[in-house]
């Protein structure tokens, strides 16, 4: 099995401009990768570490079930949100989430129409975890909303007990269309490009029960190069137009705080730099389950080295993004010479939430530096240390820009410091219980690598 | 050849399906089947073979074009949704109203803040109708195919290439193609047949669809079971949402009703919910004590109302005989009032009315709202609620007493009213005249009382009609009842 192979061999991070790097390694043929592709799902037993991971995630999605039942008995009164931050932790996670959910659209739409061939391998995980994000991240507005039980007044549905509409000026309503378009979107893209493969798993499976679901979900693919010929339009059609809407999604996040007027929000670097901020804690989470899932999945010859090194560079990329986005903000408070601007971003950083503030910038700003390092890049337990310090940054970006924001509105009469309840601390760790078993569960019985496409990407002759 | 599971007389050749071990071979294959003239054909391949497109004479799919003409018509629909949702301007096209949003005074529709929706829209259309229509156009989900059941065609998903001749081509003979096929380089061959007997449905499905059917029209049946009918139950509350709540509301009689009013859990004795203030006890904003003003009678006569036990039973009338007599057992000082003292009244306004023609202003307007239905705008006492009951009262459908005019000697003057006496009847009511207290508060009456006042001087002229800038008007004798310009 592919996880005794020593990892020395699988290095394919050095550039040899004579010859193409390899982005599948270990001479694998075609056969070869469908069978390293499923070898995972065709293990009879899942392997103990995979039960204890499944357990400890549904544990925490019980407990999510939970507090979220305590949440709509009692209303919004558990979570610290009040007079002034209205906005608490429900806001920050849904920011949170939703941007590590930009990571998968954009390794698969945008690295597609750039033509970058080593996003074949784990594209396919990747866009999971991004749909997985954004149920993570709709859960959050949707329960901010108090009165769940009419979330449908969200969406212009006409009824008689309401009688009016959803104001298409808000930059809340277009968020609604935004997040539901692209969980919308992400889902058809994601599960088109998984046709071919559950086809393969049509082929392969020895159950009954999965020969009825696999050949239900996988539309009677045959492969056919008519088929083919569509298909391919359709993916390069999707991916043209999940290109523009990833990037509006966060965009739109941003307007939810740009168009208000509060000072800190008020300000037009807010898309950009959201955006930024979106791949690179998308870009973070994705190295963060690829490492173990790799070692655990045996899928190293398939995600190697290489891979993960150019998503740490963009991770790198992105970060330095971000911390100029920071740096940008201070420089316009001062140069705007707005007193309350530059007191917003006077608070942030030397105020009473400067704790979190650099907390902030030594995860996002300081600390991804390390990947000038080529060591650091290619180290796969430190990579992992590394990104998770980045997704802590980035939960602290959003909780900087929503509670500081918030704290020192424009009446100082009604300031003061947020603090969370406990409802609001297991909601953010439980919401990652909600991600684990999606993924774990996504991992086990659905197709974890985009065969067919790697394949396309192989040598012709089928190995090297 | 290899097994083939359904291999008997029962079913028909499609074609003959050759394999293939790369994708090289098959797209030479693909090549040579479209020179030898064949043109039924399709070639299967675990990814997408490039090359062989025009191989096979593939022609470029029309899906493009599909999808722009969504996206030009989700443009259409997406500002027509904003259009017509927020603002009025396409009511007439849909039985719900649109609903603009007044909000800082800007325009209810405006491309930039209508752009973040249209695009969502517009992106959400073209990728729904890519999806599906890559799915109709290659005629999928079609599970009955009969290539799923070749056993080796299993690996087209896997590192297998297939190439498949139908027999539907006019060029198609089953020895002459599978000699040809062979020759292309073909690893192994095989007839795909249409098993022509397994075309029925499954037994259960009919079943199973039926039983569903049934289960699903349950629902349904057992609303409508119940139209029309009546019920003595409070409706279904699926959403409580905040209508019970941990509270006692004013005016109930216990804190749950539903315990039967015999329960010892009644909050108090008395079993109201509230309590009431204790004696003496006086109310935020309803200090009385200054009785010129709050009651209109003189300093000297004041005795009579501070004798009380609580301020509050002064505002029973003081000459409402009835009440009079009801209450006079517990309240001497009411039974004196009874024998009314035309003195006691103030003949001034006291003190802290200030009459000026603010207050005239202000009297006018509370006068026409709480007065003038019964008095006539010109208290000529033949407002249009005086005049309706009068005409109702001379058919016999009701008893009214009318509305005195306020030009009346009776009621005019300060020997037989003076403005305390009016203050009291606005107050207290006097006669069939019912009180205005508790709608009217104490410096409002005080410029009613101005008003009347004014009223009763001016004769029937309205103060605020003047005669010599209305030319026309002046002409004639002027309408009592005209609504005093503001
Ligand atoms: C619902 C109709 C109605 C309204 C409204 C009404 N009145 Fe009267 N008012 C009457 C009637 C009827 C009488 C005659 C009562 C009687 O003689 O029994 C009367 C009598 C009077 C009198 C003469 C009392 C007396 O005998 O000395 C005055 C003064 C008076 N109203 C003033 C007012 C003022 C000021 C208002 C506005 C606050 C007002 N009324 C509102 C019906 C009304």
């Amino acid at each position: 099995m592919a996880t005794t192979v020593d990892p020395q061999g699988l290095d394919n991070t050095y550039d040899d401009a004579s010859q193409r790097t390899p982005l599948v390694l270990g001479g694998l043929d075609y056969q070869g990768v469908t069978e390293t592709a499923c070898g995972f799902w065709e293990a009879e037993k899942a392997p103990k570490i995979w039960w204890i991971l499944l357990l400890m995630a549904m544990s925490l999605l019980g407990i999510l079930g939970g507090l979220v039942n305590h949440l709509l008995m009692s209303g919004v009164g558990v979570w610290g949100n009040n007079n002034p931050a209205y906005w608490g932790w429900p806001i920050v996670n849904f920011v949170f989430w939703v941007g590590i959910g930009h990571a998968g659209t954009l390794i698969s739409a945008i690295l597609f129409l750039f033509r970058q061939n080593w996003r074949t391998s784990i594209n396919r995980a990747a866009e999971a975890m991004t749909i997985f994000a954004v149920v993570c991240a709709g859960m959050f507005p949707g329960i901010h909303i108090g009165r769940v039980w009419v979330f449908y007044w969200l969406f212009p549905i006409p009824t008689e007990h309401l009688a009016m509409w959803p104001n298409f000026r808000s930059p809340l309503l277009w968020d609604v269309f935004a997040v539901s378009t692209y969980a919308t979107v992400s889902l058809l893209f994601w599960y088109m490009g998984m046709v071919p493969d559950i086809a393969t798993f049509r082929d392969r499976t020895k159950s009954r029960i999965g020969k009825f679901i696999y050949g239900l979900l996988s539309l009677g693919w045959t492969g056919s190069a008519r088929n083919w010929h569509r298909y391919e339009i359709a993916y390069t059609l999707l991916a043209a137009l999940a290109t523009p809407l990833v990037l509006s999604v966060h965009t739109i996040v941003s307007f939810d705080f740009a168009v208000s007027q509060l000072p800190g929000w008020h300000t037009t670097i807010f898309p950009p730099y959201f955006v930024a901020g979106a791949i690179f804690s998308g870009f973070a989470m994705v190295v963060t389950l690829l490492v173990p899932a790799r070692a655990l999945f045996g899928l190293e010859k398939l995600i190697t080295l290489r891979h993960l090194e150019n998503m740490n560079k963009i991770i790198m990329a992105t970060g330095l993004m971000v911390g100029t986005a920071y740096g940008i903000e201070f420089f316009i408070a001062w140069y705007s010479g707005v007193q309350v601007e530059s007191y917003a971003f006077w608070n942030r950083a030397f105020g009473n939430y400067s704790w979190a503030y650099w907390i902030m910038i030594s995860c996002n700003v300081v600390i991804p530096q390390l990947f000038w390092f080529k060591w650091c890049r290619t180290t796969t337990w430190f990579m992992v240390i590394v990104c998770i310090f980045v997704n802590i940054g980035m939960w602290f970006e959003r909780f900087v820009i929503t509670i500081t924001s918030l704290c020192r509105d424009f009446l100082p009469s009604s300031w003061a410091y947020f603090t969370p309840t406990w409802v609001d601390i297991g909601m953010l760790v439980c919401s990652f219980g909600l991600f684990s078993t999606l993924f774990l569960l996504f991992c086990r019985f659905l197709p974890v690598i985009a065969m067919a496409e790697v394949k396309g990407i192989m040598p012709r002759d089928g190995h090297h | 050849m290899a097994e083939n599971n359904n291999n008997n007389a029962d079913s028909k050749l499609i074609g003959l399906l050759a394999q293939f071990d790369d994708p090289e071979s098959l797209v030479a294959a693909c090549n040579h089947a479209r020179e030898a003239g064949y043109k039924k054909m399709d070639a299967y391949s675990p990814f997408p073979v490039h090359g062989i497109d025009p191989a096979i004479g593939i022609k470029r799919t029309i899906l493009p074009l599909i999808v722009l003409a969504a996206a030009l018509g989700a443009v259409v629909v997406g500002l027509g949704l904003q259009i017509y949702t927020n603002s009025s301007a396409l009511d007439f096209l849909a039985p719900f109203p649109g609903y603009p949003f007044q909000i800082s005074g800007k325009p209810v529709f405006s491309i930039p803040a209508n752009i973040p929706v249209t695009f969502e829209i517009i992106v959400l259309t073209s990728a729904i109708t890519t999806f599906l229509g890559m799915w109709i156009l290659n005629r999928l989900p079609m599970f009955a195919n009969p290539l799923h059941r070749i056993s080796r065609f299993k690996r087209v998903t896997n590192d297998k290439f297939f190439l498949c001749l139908e027999a539907k081509d006019e060029k198609f003979n089953r020895a002459a193609s599978e000699t040809q096929l062979n020759k292309w380089g073909a690893v192994a061959i095989e007839e795909v047949r249409q098993d022509l007997t397994d075309n029925d449905l499954p037994k259960w499905i009919p079943t199973a669809a039926i039983l569903g059917a049934i289960v699903l029209l349950l629902p349904p049946a057992a609303i409508f079971s119940q139209w029309g009918q009546t019920n003595r139950h409070p409706r279904l509350h699926v959403v409580p949402d905040m209508d019970w709540q941990h509270k006692f509301k004013t005016q109930t009689m216990a804190p749950n009703l539903a315990n039967g009013l015999d329960e010892v859990d009644l909050m108090y004795a008395d079993l109201r919910s509230a309590r009431r203030p204790v004696d003496g006890a006086v109310a935020f904003g309803s200090l009385d004590i200054d009785s010129e003003m709050n009651f209109g009678i003189k300093q000297d006569f004041a005795h009579a109302i501070s004798s009380r036990k609580s301020m509050r039973t002064l505002l029973v009338s003081a000459t409402d005989d009835k009440t009079a007599e009801s209450s006079s057992g517990d309240s001497p000082a009411l039974a004196a009032d009874a024998t009314e003292n035309i003195d006691q009244w103030v003949t001034t306004f006291p003190e802290g009315v200030e009459v000026n023609e603010k207050l005239l202003a202000r009297g006018q307007q509370r006068f026409n709202i709480y007065c003038a239905a019964c008095h006539g705008y010109a208290g000529q006492g033949n407002g249009l609620v005086n005049q309706k009951a009068l005409a109702l009262a001379a058919n016999g459908d009701a008893t009214w007493t009318a509305a005195r005019s306020l030009h009346d000697a009776d009621v005019k003057g300060d020997a037989k009213n003076p403005v305390g006496r009016i203050y009291d009847t606005i107050t207290n009511g006097r006669g069939n005249m019912g009180p205005y207290r508790a709608q009217i508060p104490v410096e409002d009456r005080w410029a009613i009382v101005a008003y009347v006042r004014a009223l009763q001087e001016t004769g029937l002229k309205t103060p605020g009609v003047d005669a010599a800038t209305d030319g026309e008007e002046s002409a004639e004798k002027v309408d009592p009842d005209a609504k005093p310009k503001e």
